[in-house]
């Protein structure tokens, strides 16, 4: 029965609140930027015009990628609401990911090709740093389950402070903000027009987006197990995590793919040892 | 299923993503169409984005007068939006072609190789006009019939 | 029965490979290497079903195994000899009779022949490597039928070499068969010599100037394999006074002196798997026809090599050589992961790919807790029919296109949908949940997550995979839009074989339930993980196959489907700044004239670049070989 629960929450209210986060971000950026801002349930207005538009496309292989990428984000998120095991989450996550790339590739547009390219490099940067976190939760905890956790009295960030900050590059990363948006970026960020999703338009354009919020609402989901102990904890700490996203997002300039590459493999992966021979010492 | 529908179609007019192209314009336009933009005029309030990509775009704001080099882009770039759209030819030049319209490159008008929805008339347009022009062009959305006249 | 199924499974081939050489008449050969395959594949399964075993066959033609073994073994060294004097190799000459002289006398004046144990034993990981030997191994076998006819025909050969050919080919299928099931150690030498033999001609078989010295390339590195498991013989004999590959394993508990001669089979083992840095040769090796290197060099012969390692893990668990083991295998994940990122070379991205996950299993046998060996032969299982499918789906291609480089490829799918296709479904067999393969590397993760110098290469070079795996399928399907493709004309065989090893990797996906606990664990003491409703569980980590292979299949139902429907929407060409024209592949440039649209796939040649890295990963590689070796004298 509770499964069950767990899994409406995950189906229907994963995307709602992602989309909220994604209004609320605009929101932010926004009052940054001196201005106003559209209201806060701009997303949904958003994803249901492009569901109403007409069906334009350069092959079929677009709409196959698409169902598959909402499929496998929510299948992550429905997965991590059950408390799953999060290695598991992370692969099934992939499968979305890899096939919005080649969704991309599979369209002859150079903007479509460089920037699945470009898309593939950001995959690369953040899949072995996310592995690294989740063997930092498995040393805390000793299981890669999320339900073990849940059962500790510590929070996590107290023993994983330098992986957290790992995340942080991490969520960075996957939500494309700058300086790491080249692949493709928010609103009307353009470099590549819009990068590898181009191609992409109407209803297929809007279930991206739907898998895009089933993918914030995962990574800020990993983000709270590291103070899980307390409610409180948790909202404070996603907070302050997501408004540093966006603080830095306005702040810095979009860069480019090899300096992302070359610097948080650095700073990653040393601070994952760090923290890991850390983990091994205690 | 019919809520779903008005909320689609309500959505059309909060959520507005435009492209701009610039048909040989003098950018005098082009220049009041991104101070829309500005924290001044701040139209992303209302849900607009400059997205620059016409598969993603519902509105389409044209500045200048069209010459027979880009009329095919014009074309090709409509050509690419999917239904339901609007254009909307900015200034002078995109009405009639302006002050250039006796020259023997200029095609005189947006609306002699696309069919045109809204005119925003000016030399420039003030932003206040343009965004005038979007929200009249926008009122398009709610009717019944959404193919052209 | 015993004897008649050993008999099929490791003679059969012999003899059917003279047939091959002998009948020159073409059908006749294809019908004994159709009938080789059926029979080698039924025959295996049988075995299967009969269960573990211990067996002594009886003397054939009156003569016992070992004196047959012994004549093999000279054989195949003076033939390799008399190669190595034409291609006029020192190195391998000094191999070659070094292996010659000391085989010999160990095996005349040293072995006491009086004691007698079974030379045939099998547990279930045999009995596993068996079934993917033959079942796998006779369909690649068949699918290079029409394979070599044409590929001969491209070449416009006057005197056809299928002959010989075939007859190699077939011939390892039983060395490996006789390589997995021999207790006798000296039995292992003989058929991983026959595999050697076979790799150089299947190698050389076009005779170009690169498959002739890619062949000698390969012939010295795994002479040196054979020449350090003689070594290993003779010194693990000196101690234990046996050949019986099950007392060195339990032996290899007293620890010390024994430790060395199982550093020599793991340094022989990862000879053969092409470990860093002796990989070279495997990929040299990828000049051979098609089937050779899907039999040889992705899905059998290099697996005798983590065979070796895995039948002796048990005898040096938890030692330092155990910890070397471990550290050569990630090395060589991480950096094969690396390079096939820079390639552009179908076969060789193959290559490099195969010589990742080989160097995985050598980590899961290194780390040698029951999760690692359920990784291992889970592994060994699954990427054998992944990867034997897509060396046979570029084999195809290439003979269609001319062509092994991916940019080729692309927009494949225009061209040859079906071949497209199944190698879109190999590839996402080969990385993603809820395939097999994936399933093996979670496990292997999660076995190596406490092994710090482990898990940070297996984090990288499995990201890396993602990378060189997802562009290629994602170019496969770059192709502008055609409402109908004319699906490119495919023989029976050729058919067959990709159907049967791709409906194979999705089918025995879903049943990995049942491969876990039929086959694995049987042989572990303790089963790592509970299954309850296809969820493999273990209080470290759980994986949902079941139900996540239900949504996912559900979800790509109702994606076909939806793209069925979405044949009635409006198709453009993709945005070329609003120049494009009638043609989707063009767009208007400079006076009006058409430019073509190209595109290429980055291959950061600047830093994953080949000639950038091997220097540096062969330096690794050699440095942890000599620890492997130098820490097993501790």
């Amino acid at each position: 029965m509770r499964a069950v629960v767990l899994v409406i929450m995950g189906v229907v209210v994963a995307p709602l609140l992602g989309g909220l986060i994604a209004g609320v971000d605009r929101r932010l950026t926004a009052w940054f930027q001196s201005r106003y801002g559209p209201p806060v349930w701009q997303p949904f207005f958003d994803v249901a015009k492009l569901f109403g538009k007409e069906r334009l496309l350069v092959n079929t292989w677009q709409v196959v990628c698409a169902y598959i990428y909402v499929t496998a984000a929510m299948l992550s998120v429905v997965l991590f609401f059950l408390q799953s095991d999060l290695l598991l989450i992370l692969f099934v996550q992939a499968v979305g990911a890899i096939f919005l790339v080649m969704g991309a590739f599979s369209a002859t547009s150079p903007f479509s090709q460089v920037g699945a390219n470009r898309e593939l490099i950001q995959i690369l940067t953040y899949e072995p740093l996310i592995i690294l976190v989740f063997v930092g939760i498995y040393l805390a905890t000793g299981s890669f389950k999320i339900s073990e956790i849940y059962s500790q009295t510590e929070p996590l960030l107290k023993s994983l402070p330098l992986l957290y900050i790992v995340l942080g590059y991490a969520l960075t990363i996957k939500l494309r903000k700058s300086p790491f948006d080249f692949s493709t970026s928010h609103h009307a960020h353009q470099e590549l027009v819009k990068g590898f999703l181009t191609e992409y338009s109407g209803p297929y354009l809007a279930l991206v987006e739907i898998g895009h919020w089933y993918e914030v609402v995962l990574i800020l989901g990993l983000c709270s197990l590291f103070w899980a102990t307390s409610w409180v904890g948790i909202i404070v700490l996603v907070g302050i995590t997501y408004l540093c996203e966006i603080l830095i997002d306005n702040v810095m300039a979009r860069m480019t793919w090899r300096w992302m590459l070359g610097s948080v493999w650095a700073m990653g992966l040393s601070m994952s040892f760090v923290n890991l021979i850390w983990l091994h010492g205690r | 299923m019919d809520a779903l529908k008005a909320f689609i179609k309500k959505s059309r007019i909060k959520s507005p993503w435009l492209l701009h192209f610039d048909c040989g314009s003098c950018n005098g336009c082009d220049i009041e169409v991104l101070a829309c933009l500005t924290p001044v005029y701040d139209i992303e309030r209302f849900g607009i984005i400059n997205v620059g990509n016409p598969k993603h775009a519902d509105l389409f704001l044209v500045t200048g007068t069209v010459n027979h080099r880009n009329k095919k882009v014009l074309a090709n770039l409509v050509a690419q939006m999917p239904d339901p759209k609007v254009v909307v030819a900015l200034g002078a030049c995109g009405l009639t072609g302006g002050v250039f319209r006796e020259a023997y490159n200029v095609v005189g008008g947006v609306d002699k190789i696309v069919p045109v929805d809204v005119y925003v008339p000016g030399c420039p347009p003030k932003p206040e006009a343009i965004i005038d022009g979007v929200v009249t062009a926008l009122r398009k959305f709610t009717r019944k019939k959404d193919d052209r006249p | 029965m015993l004897d008649s199924f050993l008999f099929i499974l490791i003679i059969g081939p012999f003899i059917a490979a003279v047939l091959c050489y002998i009948v020159r008449i073409p059908h006749i050969r294809s019908l004994i290497v159709l009938a080789t395959g059926c029979l080698l594949a039924v025959t295996s399964v049988l075995l299967f079903i009969n269960g573990s075993f211990s067996h002594t066959p009886p003397p054939l033609l009156g003569v016992p195994p070992r004196w047959w073994v012994l004549w093999a073994d000279d054989i195949l060294l003076l033939t390799m000899l008399y190669y190595a004097f034409k291609r006029r190799h020192l190195f391998s000459k000094i191999l070659i009779i070094f292996q010659f002289v000391c085989l010999d006398y160990f095996e005349l004046f040293m072995v006491d022949h009086d004691k007698v144990f079974p030379p045939f034993v099998a547990d279930n990981l045999s009995l596993v490597m068996v079934l993917v030997i033959s079942i796998v191994g006779s369909l690649i076998c068949v699918f290079a039928i029409p394979y070599m006819n044409k590929h001969e025909a491209h070449q416009k050969l006057e005197k056809s070499r299928q002959p010989v050919f075939f007859a190699f080919l077939i011939v390892i299928m039983g060395a490996m068969n006789g390589l997995v099931l021999s207790n006798n150690i000296i039995f292992m030498y003989m058929f991983f010599e026959v595999t050697t033999l076979g790799s150089f001609m299947l190698i050389s078989h076009d005779q170009t100037e690169t498959a002739i010295r890619n062949s000698v390339r390969a012939l010295w590195m795994n002479c040196l394999a054979g020449a350090a498991f003689i070594v290993a013989m003779i010194w693990a004999y000196v101690t234990q006074n046996t050949v019986e590959a099950q007392k060195l394993i339990a032996a290899g508990h007293m620890g010390g002196i024994m430790l060395m001669p199982l550093a020599l089979l793991c340094f022989a083992g990862m000879v053969k798997a092409a470990q860093f840095p002796f990989q070279s040769w495997l990929l040299g090796a990828m000049v051979a026809p098609t089937p050779t290197s899907a039999l040889l060099h992705s899905s059998t012969m290099v697996k005798a090599g983590v065979y070796i390692a895995l039948r002796f893990a048990p005898g040096f668990a938890g030692t330092f050589l155990s910890q070397c083991l471990t550290a050569c295998g990630a090395f060589t994940f991480l950096a094969a992961s690396a390079m096939a990122v820079s390639q552009s070379n179908g076969k060789k991205i193959l290559a490099y790919s195969t010589i990742g996950n080989l160097g995985l299993i050598f980590v899961c046998a290194g780390i040698n807790t029951p999760e690692a060996i359920t990784a291992a032969i889970l592994l060994i299982i699954f990427h054998a029919f992944s990867k034997a499918l897509l060396f046979l789906s570029v084999g195809g291609m290439e003979q269609h296109i001319g062509s092994l480089d991916i940019e080729v490829m692309r927009g494949l799918y225009a061209r040859m949908p079906r071949t497209a296709i199944i190698a879109v479904l190999g590839i996402i067999t080969m990385m993603l949940p809820p395939f097999g393969v994936l399933l093996s590397k979670w496990i292997a993760i999660e076995a190596a997550s406490r092994h710090l110098f482990v898990i940070v290469p297996l984090a990288v070079g499995s990201a890396l995979m993602v990378v060189y795996w997802s562009r290629w399928a994602g170019v496969l399907l770059s192709a502008p839009y055609e409402p109908h493709v004319a699906p490119e004309q495919q023989g029976v065989l050729t058919r067959l074989p990709l159907l049967a090893l791709a409906g194979g990797a999705v089918l025995l996906s879903l049943c990995a339930p049942f491969l876990y606990a039929e086959l694995v664990v049987p042989m572990l003491p303790a089963p790592p993980f509970t299954i309850r409703a296809g969820i493999f569980e273990n209080p470290e980590g759980t994986f949902a196959l079941y139900p996540i292979t239900l949504v996912l299949a559900l979800g790509f139902v109702c994606a076909v489907f939806a793209a069925g429907k979405a044949r009635k929407a409006r198709f453009e060409g993709p945005y070329l700044s609003g120049a494009q024209t009638a043609d989707p592949e063009t767009f208007e440039g400079p006076m009006g004239k058409p430019v073509a649209v190209t595109s290429g796939i980055y291959y950061f040649e600047s830093i994953f670049g080949e000639e950038k890295l091997t220097v540096w990963a062969n330096i690794c590689g050699g440095m942890l070989m000599a620890l492997l070796i130098g820490g097993a004298v501790r």
